[in-house]
């Protein structure tokens, strides 16, 4: 998430604060720059959480919408990007809870292809088990495997966007991934060959 | 299971799970802009152009500007001409009204003007009152012409809005800016080729 603010501010040699102050004097363009440092990211995490392209889009969009209308609340204690994904993890997670279908991949095993591997030396069975598996978590472990082992946030990152202790998103990590295990368990064999 | 064999298969989910499509981030932009400010903001083109080619383009834009300023003074009166003649049928391609076009002509003359003059006139303490007034002016101009039949154009449209942009930044420059609120500026007259579009803007309607 450093790396983001780091490299924005290289390519424009404007800091973030700079940028902020202007959005909330009214510059359009500063929000424009804002936007593009960061919505690719945040779209990305709203479309892990959900799955889905529409809605990522729509909560992405509603991410901003709201970022921008509450951006004289941001104090700066954590980083811009950090405020903005939680934004995003609560948008998502309030939607959720409405729309149901996110949990829904109707996608059956009989449909995948049992035999052989892809070039990533994964069985396509295997993956869609572990697929399946991950979106069957309850959402505050899905939430945290998702951050941590899809989009590669750090414990320290995930604890600012959940507002959690860092020992807790590990705790929840380390629960998700006991959890996964115990989905695949009747595919052992498979995984040890 | 093994820990290896699960660290594969996570790994694997890092590349497969769920993996975002690429989406249109400027048509998303445009509905933030829309819910947040009530506009819908152009699009921002991907490319720069180099300086060089920036420069010869003001200067080709000046002289384009200063000639066709002159053509419009000598040829046309002081007050709006009245239509006299039917408005022609309909077509498919709805021309713009005289009128606008004479505004639309002088308005981006004197945009190019200003925005051409600008470094210098901060450069050398010179962007006072008078010259953000100016911008000011420049600026109500730019959203009168957005709610005319002049912004029926989607090109036309796409500069005022970037003009109204570009203009709203200078009319909050101080007299005692820094150089990095002209950087700013520069950069978003850069990357929305706006000088460039103003000549073509500029040259298409004295051509007509």
């Amino acid at each position: 998430m450093a790396n983001t603010v780091v490299a924005f501010q290289s390519a424009y040699r404007v800091s973030e604060p700079d940028l902020i102050a202007r959005v909330l004097a009214g510059d359009r363009v500063a929000a424009r720059d804002l936007y593009d440092a960061h919505s690719p990211r945040v779209y990305r995490l709203a479309f892990r959480l959900t799955g889905d392209a529409d809605l990522a889009r729509e909560f992405t969009q509603d991410t901003f919408v709201r970022a921008f209308g509450q951006l004289s609340r941001f104090r700066g204690d954590s980083a811009l990007s950090t405020w903005l994904h939680r934004i995003t993890v609560t948008v998502v997670a309030n939607a959720m809870r409405k729309v149901k279908r996110f949990r829904e991949r109707e996608t059956d095993l009989e449909d995948v292809h049992p035999l052989g591997s892809d070039s990533m030396g994964v069985d396509p069975v295997l993956r869609e088990r572990l697929h399946r598996a991950i979106d069957q978590l309850p959402e505050i472990y899905r939430t945290t495997v998702i951050m941590h082992d899809i989009e590669g946030y750090t414990h320290t990152e995930i604890a600012e966007v959940l507002g959690v202790a860092e020992g807790t998103c590990k705790s929840r990590l380390s629960q998700a991934r006991a959890q996964l295990r115990v989905a695949l368990a009747d595919l052992a064999p498979e995984l040890e060959s | 299971m093994t820990e290896d064999r699960f660290e594969d298969l996570m790994r694997d989910a890092a590349q497969t799970y769920r993996k975002p499509p690429e989406p249109d981030f400027e048509a998303m932009w445009n509905v933030v802009s829309r819910e947040t400010w009530g506009v819908t903001r152009p699009t921002r083109r991907s490319f720069n152009v180099p300086r060089g080619i920036g420069i010869a383009a003001t200067l080709l834009l000046g002289i384009g500007i200063g000639r066709a300023t002159v053509t419009f003074k000598a040829a046309s009166p002081t007050t709006v001409p009245v239509a006299t003649t039917p408005v022609a049928a309909h077509t498919d391609s709805i021309p713009e009204p005289a009128p606008y076009s004479a505004e639309t002509s002088q308005y981006l003359g004197q945009t190019a003007a200003l925005l051409i003059a600008l470094p210098s006139e901060v450069k050398a303490g010179r962007a006072n009152g008078q010259f953000l007034s100016r911008a000011g002016e420049l600026l109500t101009r730019t959203r009168l012409l957005l709610d005319s039949p002049a912004a029926n154009d989607p090109t036309m449209r796409n500069l005022l809005e970037d003009l109204e942009l570009v203009l709203a930044q200078v009319v909050h420059l101080e007299n005692n800016q820094n150089r990095t609120e002209l950087d700013l500026i520069n950069r978003a007259l850069e990357q929305r080729d706006v000088i460039p579009r103003l000549r073509t803007a500029a040259a298409d309607i004295s051509a007509n």
